[in-house]
């Protein structure tokens, strides 16, 4: 760490590299921290976080029974020790909550006066933060199982919505309808070109688990289906998907009859791209992760070895950002893993939650790490504070003062007579 | 050392003990001390003891823990670390990975794991982060109340009181049964009661009741045999008798009838006792107000004739009640039926029903009138069975006397008194012995060789019985039609009799008497006889249905039927004779055999006598025996005092080799098959019923050859239509 400064003090590093290296540093001592605490509010499990990209301040829960929570993290009170307030709630008596679990909430990219909910009652709402109103809601056919607004996007304003039904839907926010359907799209390009046989095989065959706008182009959607299909789109281009992930790389389905490829051998339902847009991580219920390059749809083969998914819905994992290698933090039942993204290497297991994790998200200012639970809690995992160095005696019966009683021995006077 | 450690929890783990052993958590607490490395491999033990299917041991495992958790930091941190885990294995959090069995101890280290939780939290519930969010968690998720000593989720405690609930509801529908039925039994039960309260009252008059008086008792008679002897012997008695006495004195006489004991002796006892202990006045004053009518003078000769000093003292009589036996009599077997019979109406009926209210009451929680009123009937029943029990009745042989026709009918011919009580009979006897025909209203089988005075009477009889022929519901009558059909064989075989002498006579009817009784047959009908058409069978040639020949008759003799119509079976099975001896072999516990086997026992051999110890009386017997003793003994070399670990122990001692290496092998294996001696064996609680039929049907042999027969079955039915190709294909 010195020795990084002094570089960066005289010039010889990037500024990049000590960012970089403390971040790491950091995301690898992160550990379940008795100062931080985030308040309870739910009284059931958790199914989704989200942190505005803007400040990094405020989070959003959505919580099993409907209820949407805000807090807000950051830490003005200058002590170590500061519990995470709610600042405000959805809460089941609000006229406008969601009536059943919501399962994605989302900020607004570019502002903290909006967010939008998604929930099983088949409905995404748009809300105001500031009155907690809906600003406006979408009615859809199928439960709603996620949604993504493009956090790059600046020529549209679409948020993709994966449902029951097969169809990936698009909801723009500037028109307020919903009427971007790309399954539509393809019927209906397909039809001026007379191939409706197409459409069959570039359509997911059932529900949409995950959707992800690519955070490098715009207009570049990612779609995880339970068909075990993950798929690549360009929303600009109507004649069907970009392409479709295939785990052998075309090498075997090639051989097979069935021409279709598959990303997973189960439901893929987790999906995330890297923070550099690069590549795109999956999570599939045959308990494997893949990491994708996302230019070209190639397996980049990692191994992860096994990460237990036995969720049915959709699986919020988040990655690291700024740090040199890359962290994936992924739901492994009441724990979270920690993976170095290319080279698949567990670095650590978060011990903490007593229930299934379905969700978790990175704070990646400050190094921070929340995962919600189907315990009802939502756990803050700080970075390890760096120890003291003792370079003085005399320093030594200070700290003993700090340290709190419980940490002490309690060995009974009686033993030391034996 | 962590071989120590780790033998030292495996000792506490597997001791199944609810109290860990001091002596050795101390150690291990010791070696714990002594570095970090130690506590965490007790940890890991630990940890790994937690995992095992078996409550006690998880038990054991959860109390050490919680004694390390309060002494060291390290430890506390390495079991929050994994606290979940920690939790599914002491208080099942995981509802898919439940406790082990037992149950008991399973209930018992879930409630002791909840509470420890509680109290660590108070603790070092803000030090340590996961401690208080699994603190949290019980609460609030699993709903764990804290408070509830039961430490029951709520899942539990709504199904337990739903249960309560359902038996409440049971319970009272059975309680507003009982109610009804009360009410509709209670004056049955009343009535009993009073029905035998009278009946006491009559068989034996209350001690205490002085109002009763002696006229309205019937005496028994070997009483009143008594008294009259000790009236003899004793003067006061006579004195009793006497009206001039006071009336106090006058009803201890019944009393003391009825009292059926040694009687003289006790009287004199009762003499003897107030003349010992004189009373204080109260009590004397009491007495004497009793005999107000008497005058000085009266007083006077009455302390003289009685031989007393003064009369101023009190009568303590000890009526015991213990010796109380009544007797049953002509006078009051009424009453003692009458009591028997409510007796046994109280015991079979009154008093399980009574109870079962009462039961039934209590458990339905109802606490008023009713209750008491059941209480109170079945207090009222038992102390009527408690006086019955005391009355001691004995009963008199129940069997009616029934006059027996006597044997001697000879000598009764010759008696002029001819009717006598006869048991009625029912239904037809073909044959009635001589001496019994008198009774059926029928002449005796005429004997020519009576005397005159005989005949005279024979004669009323005859015309007696002529009366009676006429009279056809009489049993003459019908003998006589009988005797009209069927050639008479008294009649045949009595002329020949009567020439014989006496003494022949009568061996024949010695023998006739010790004859077997057969029935009647064909063999019978022509016994002595050729029978002519024996076994002769018409047989017709032409066997066609409508065409005959003329002469049709052939006969045929067939020898069966012959035989058959000639011949009769009967069998002389013997008579059962009961074996008398026993086995008498010495047994282990050293008793004798009790098998009572005809020929052979099938423990010990063929029975042979023997003496009072069970030792062959014939030389060889005894001889044969010790041998084969002997040769049990050589297959049988492992006696029970040479257990294996014992035996190693006194090598280990004295450095000598005793052979215990030969029984090793035996011995290890014993131990392999129970590792953990104190610890419940698991599998033995699983014996049930269930699990042995399980054993039976599941076993692999049996489920090998069921599956063998069924693919026969289908190879079978393969063959059969192997012909057909959609058959032919699978």
């Amino acid at each position: 760490m010195l020795g990084f400064i002094s570089a960066r003090q005289a010039g010889l590093d990037d500024p990049l590299r000590l960012r970089r290296a403390e971040s790491t540093r950091r995301v690898l001592s992160l550990e379940l921290n008795k100062d931080r605490d985030v308040e309870r509010i739910h009284g059931s499990g958790i199914n989704t976080l989200d942190i505005e990209p803007v400040e990094g301040r405020y989070m959003l829960s959505g919580g099993s029974d409907g209820v949407i929570v805000l807090y807000d993290l950051e830490n003005l009170s200058r002590k170590p020790n500061y519990t995470c307030k709610a600042l405000c709630s959805v809460g089941r008596s609000h006229p406008d909550a969601h009536k059943f679990s919501v399962e994605t909430v989302q900020w607004y990219p570019h502002d903290t006066g909006m967010f939008t909910s998604s929930s099983f009652d088949k409905t995404l709402k748009i809300w105001d933060t500031n009155t907690l109103q809906p600003a406006d809601v979408f009615q859809f056919e199928g439960t709603v199982y996620s949604h993504h607004m493009s956090p790059v996007a600046t020529k549209h304003c679409l948020i993709a919505v994966g449902t029951k039904s097969p169809k990936v839907q698009l909801c723009d926010l500037k028109s307020g309808s919903c009427s971007h359907i790309l399954q539509v799209y393809c019927l209906e390009m397909n039809m001026t070109y007379g191939q409706i046989m197409e459409r069959q095989l570039i359509c997911h065959r059932q529900e949409v688990l995950a959707v992800s706008w690519s955070p490098r182009h715009e207009y570049v959607l990612a779609t995880a289906s339970a068909d075990s299909k993950v798929k690549l789109w360009d929303v600009r281009r109507a004649s069907g998907c970009l392409t479709t992930l295939d785990q052998h790389n075309g090498e075997k389905s090639k051989a097979s009859s069935e021409a279709v490829n598959t990303a997973h051998n189960g439901r893929v339902n987790g999906l995330c791209y890297t923070s550099d847009g690069l590549h795109l991580l999956t999570v599939g219920t045959d308990d494997r992760m893949r990491l994708w390059n996302s230019s070209t749809g190639e397996n980049t083969l990692v191994n992860y070895g096994k990460v237990s998914n036995e969720s049915r819905k959709g699986l919020k994992f988040s990655v690291s950002c700024g740090c040199s290698p890359e962290f994936a933090f992924v739901p492994y039942k009441s724990t979270i893993a920690v993976y170095t993204i290319f080279s698949g290497e567990l670095i650590t297991m978060l011990r903490g939650h007593y229930n299934t994790v379905d969700c978790c998200v990175f704070q990646p200012n400050f190094q921070e790490l929340y995962s919600g639970s189907r315990d009802c809690n939502i756990l803050a995992w700080i970075p390890a504070l760096r120890e003291p160095v003792l370079d003085d005696v005399s320093e030594k019966p200070l700290r003993r003062q700090h340290i709190n009683p419980a940490y002490e021995d309690a060995w009974s006077s009686s033993d030391d007579e034996d | 050392m962590d071989q120590r450690l780790a033998q030292l929890v495996e000792e506490l783990t597997t001791a199944g003990e609810p109290q860990l052993e001091p002596g050795r958590m101390k150690e291990l607490k010791k070696i714990c001390r002594s570095s970090e490395e130690h506590l965490s491999h007790a940890y890991h033990l630990l940890l790994t003891r937690l995992h095992e299917e078996h409550a006690e041991m998880r038990f054991s495992a959860f109390q050490i823990v919680q004694e390390l958790f309060s002494r060291s930091h390290l430890f506390r941190t390495l079991l929050v670390s994994n606290f979940q885990e920690f939790l599914e294995l002491t208080v099942g959090t995981d509802h898919e990975q439940p406790l082990p069995p037992p149950r008991e101890v399973a209930q018992k280290l879930r409630k002791a794991a909840i509470a420890a939780v509680q109290g660590w939290h108070e603790k070092y519930g803000e030090a340590y982060k996961k401690l208080s969010l699994g603190y949290h968690y019980l609460k609030q998720n699993k709903k764990v109340d804290f408070q509830d000593v039961h430490a029951r989720t709520v899942a539990e405690r709504k199904r337990e009181e739903e249960k309560q609930k359902r038996l409440d509801n049971v319970y009272k529908e059975k309680a507003k049964r009982a109610e009804k039925e009360m009410a509709e039994m209670s004056q049955e039960v009343a009535g009993t009661l009073t029905e035998m309260e009278n009946c006491f009252r009559l068989l034996l008059p209350d001690p205490f009741d002085f109002t009763v008086n002696s006229t309205g008792l019937e005496p028994n008679e070997q009483t009143s045999a008594d008294e009259d002897r000790s009236a003899s012997s004793l003067p006061t008695y006579v004195g009793c008798v006497d009206d001039e006495q006071p009336c106090c004195s006058k009803d201890i006489l019944p009393i003391s009838q009825c009292v059926r004991t040694d009687q003289n002796e006790e009287l004199a006892d009762k003499q003897k006792k107030p003349e010992q202990d004189l009373l204080d006045g109260d009590t004397c004053s009491e007495v004497e107000s009793g005999v107000p009518v008497l005058g000085d003078d009266d007083y006077e000769t009455f302390v003289r004739n009685h031989g007393l000093i003064s009369h101023k003292y009190a009568l303590d009589l000890e009526l015991s009640t213990a010796d109380i036996k009544v007797h049953e009599n002509e006078d009051n077997t009424a009453v003692i039926n009458s009591v028997a019979d409510a007796h046994k109406l109280v015991r079979n009926k009154f008093l399980p029903s009574v109870q079962s209210w009462i039961q039934l009451f209590t458990r339905a929680g109802i606490n008023d009138d009713r209750l008491r009123c059941a209480i109170d009937l079945k207090n009222r029943l038992e102390a009527a069975l408690r006086k019955y029990k005391e009355m001691n009745i004995s009963f008199k042989e129940r069997k009616r006397k029934v006059m027996k026709a006597s044997d001697d009918g000879d000598d009764d011919d010759d008696d002029e008194d001819d009717f006598v009580e006869v048991p009625e009979k029912e239904g037809y006897e073909p044959h009635i012995p001589d001496h019994l025909r008198k009774e059926y209203g029928l002449e005796n089988c005429p004997k020519k060789d009576e005397s005159v005075k005989k005949d005279s009477c024979s004669l009323t009889k005859t015309k007696q019985k002529n009366e009676d022929e006429l009279d056809p519901t009489c049993a003459a009558a019908t003998l006589k039609l009988i005797r009209d059909k069927l050639p008479n064989e008294s009649a045949t075989t009595e002329p020949a009799a009567l020439e014989e002498p006496d003494s022949k006579r009568r061996k024949l009817e010695e023998e006739r008497a010790k004859a077997p009784l057969m029935p009647f047959g064909l063999d019978l009908h022509y016994w002595g006889q050729d029978q002519p058409s024996a076994g002769k069978i018409l047989k017709f040639t032409s066997e066609h249905r409508f065409w005959a020949p003329s002469e049709v008759e052939e006969e045929v003799e067939n020898k069966e039927i012959t035989e058959m119509l000639k011949t009769r079976y009967i069998t002389f099975a013997g008579k059962f004779e009961p074996v008398k001896h026993k086995c008498r072999a010495p047994m282990p516990d050293g008793s004798l055999c009790e098998r009572q086997d005809r020929i052979k026992c099938p423990f010990h051999g063929k029975i042979i006598p023997r003496d009072e110890c069970g030792v062959p009386i014939n030389a060889e017997d005894r001889a044969r025996e010790e041998k084969m003793r002997f040769e049990k003994q050589a297959t049988q070399p492992e006696t029970e005092w040479r257990d294996p670990e014992f035996m190693r122990e006194v090598e280990a001692a004295t450095g000598v080799d005793l052979g215990s290496s030969k029984t090793n092998g035996k011995g290890g294996k014993k131990k392999g098959k129970k590792k953990y001696p104190n610890l419940t064996d698991l599998k033995q609680q699983a014996n049930t019923a269930r699990s042995r039929l399980e054993k039976i049907v599941f076993n692999k042999g049996a489920v090998k050859r069921v599956v063998k027969a069924m693919n026969q079955m289908d190879q079978r039915k393969h063959e059969k239509f192997a012909n057909q190709f959609n058959y032919a294909l699978n």
